[in-house]
């Protein structure tokens, strides 16, 4: 069961010198396995340098985390990121973009092949298999991005503002696709955003971070049944949540 | 995008030309001093009598023979050295001061040293030439090494590639671009010192020929084995350039 837990992390960027940057202080939680959380902050509060941490892409400078009680160290395929910048490989076609994961384990050409239909349809590519990545829009890049970890079959997502360059409607639709995959799979997934809407659409907790030095300010469970539908979004409960959480973000 | 390649073609030709036709006017002129600037039937004429009596051809096989052992060898070498330097930070604090020191030293200073060592021997030619190409390729190694985004080797890492994976997946394609630079410049290189190392010491090649122009005084020869050299450096520069597109497709930026 896939549970992360965060336990008295801080972080400070050049520690010992005159230019150290507190960036993260004392972060405590829970994210149950399976569960849905998203997190939401000013700009510069330490959202993506929390969410690398628990890829195990650097070493907190105080604290820890564990991924089913064992400290993470070090990156595995156990928690797959989708980061904030462009991270889809230039020199490989979307296909095979897609299928890097399996392929680094050994999949067989038919393996690979069956993954590639799959995710390069789930994240609306259809038809765009062969080509390059410079050929893609900065919005399709972003799925090939999303395609290729979900196509590594991870434990925990991280996605750091995963839909930020996308349009409303291919938004829309990859929320409700990513909540459809969500539920099939019960992963546990952490979502950094700035789009409140997003965050209440998809979460079943919202984690609200304050800047310099990035603290948890509060965390809002969001009661809304599931499944999510887009209804949703114009009724009241919705939209009290959100009113909460933006006069958080406001100031 | 065809009428701009017919217009690059054109000026190309254009600025060709109007060399060659000054060239012809000046040798034309009846004080011109044929032993100095030979006119161009001269030229041609030494071409041919070179290629029946196969002086140019037993030359020009010595030479790119030479050209070809040492860019293969001074490239690989450079290859390797450079992807353990560029990726592993141990062997760059090892190895990095070394080549940063010997880097400012231009290959012909090698020339005595290695007739020192090895006598005016083929294997010298070959080492010096392998010196030039390995010093300027290798730096271009490194830099693509250090220039690889961070972003793909996290994203690499995170979607579960280990150290040497991530190195064969993501590093050496994404310094291809600076590799193959390193490479023409490098070719450019070996021609460079091959024509240098054979003036000096060398029994055949085409620096053997300009220096037996120089000594005899036949000037047609020294201007065709110009023409000869500059013809094979560019063709082989072309030729690079196709290799180097088609390696390329994915890039943005693909000249
Ligand atoms: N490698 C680094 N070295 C030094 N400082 C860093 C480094 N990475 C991030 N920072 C600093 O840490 C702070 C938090 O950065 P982070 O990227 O985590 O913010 P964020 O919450 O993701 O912001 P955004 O919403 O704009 O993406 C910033 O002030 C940034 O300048
Ligand atoms: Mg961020």
């Amino acid at each position: 069961m896939p549970e992360i837990k965060v336990n008295h992390l801080s972080h400070t960027f050049g520690k010992n010198t005159p230019a150290a940057l507190t960036v993260l202080d004392d972060i405590n939680l829970t994210f149950p396995s399976g569960s849905f959380t998203s997190i939401v902050g000013t700009s510069g509060c330490g959202k993506s340098t929390l969410l690398k941490m628990m890829a195990g892409l650097f070493v907190p400078s105080d604290g820890e985390m564990t991924l089913d009680g064992d400290v993470i160290n070090g990156t595995d395929n156990r928690r797959g990121m989708v980061f904030q910048q462009d991270a889809v490989f230039p020199w490989m076609t979307v296909a095979k973009n897609v299928s890097y994961g399996p392929r680094l384990r050994g999949a067989s050409r038919a393996e690979q092949a069956e993954i590639e239909a799959k995710w390069v349809e789930m994240v609306g590519l259809k038809g765009f298999e062969d080509r390059w990545p410079r050929e893609l829009s900065g919005g399709m890049r972003k799925r090939v991005d999303i395609g290729r970890v979900y196509a590594n079959n991870p434990d925990v997502l991280l996605m750091d503002e995963p839909f930020g360059a996308l349009d409303a409607q291919t938004k829309e639709r990859m929320q409700s696709d990513l909540l459809k995959t969500w539920n099939q799979t019960k992963k546990t997934v952490i979502f950094v955003t700035h789009d409140l809407e997003e965050a209440i659409f998809l979460s079943d907790r919202i984690i609200v971070m304050s800047a310099r030095p990035g603290r948890i300010r509060h965390i809002e469970e969001v009661s809304l049944p599931r499944p999510r539908e887009d209804a949703m979004r114009l009724e009241s409960e919705f939209l009290d949540i959100k009113r909460k959480l933006w006069g958080m973000l406001e100031h | 995008m065809k009428n701009l390649l017919r217009g690059r073609l054109f000026l190309g030709a254009l600025s060709i030309t109007t060399v060659l036709v000054i060239y012809v006017v000046v040798t034309n002129q009846p004080d011109n001093n044929p032993s100095l600037l030979p006119p161009i039937s001269l030229i041609i004429g030494s071409f041919f009598t070179n290629l029946e009596a196969g002086t140019l051809l037993d030359a020009l096989s010595a030479s790119l023979f030479r050209i070809f052992l040492g860019f293969l060898c001074g490239t690989t070498a450079a290859l390797v050295i450079g992807c353990l330097v560029g990726w592993y930070e141990t062997v760059e604090y090892l190895v990095d001061p070394l080549i940063e020191a010997v880097r400012p030293i231009p290959p012909l200073a090698y020339i005595p040293i290695v007739i020192i060592w090895f006598g005016i021997e083929e294997f010298s030619r070959v080492l010096l030439i392998s010196i030039a190409c390995f010093m300027v390729c290798v730096v271009n190694v490194i830099a693509g090494m250090k220039n690889v985004p961070k972003v793909y080797v996290d994203a690499a890492a995170t979607l579960g590639a280990s150290r040497i994976q991530i190195f064969r997946t993501v590093a050496i394609p994404a310094a291809t671009p600076f590799i193959i630079t390193g490479y023409r410049i490098a070719l450019a290189a070996a021609w460079t010192t091959l024509v240098a190392a054979e003036l000096i010491a060398a029994p055949n090649g085409l620096g053997y020929l300009l220096q037996e122009g120089r000594r005899y005084f036949l000037t047609d020869q020294v201007m065709m084995i110009i023409v000869i050299i500059g013809v094979c450096a560019f063709s082989m520069d072309r030729a690079f350039r196709a290799i180097q597109k088609r390696l390329m497709v994915w890039s943005e930026a693909r000249e």
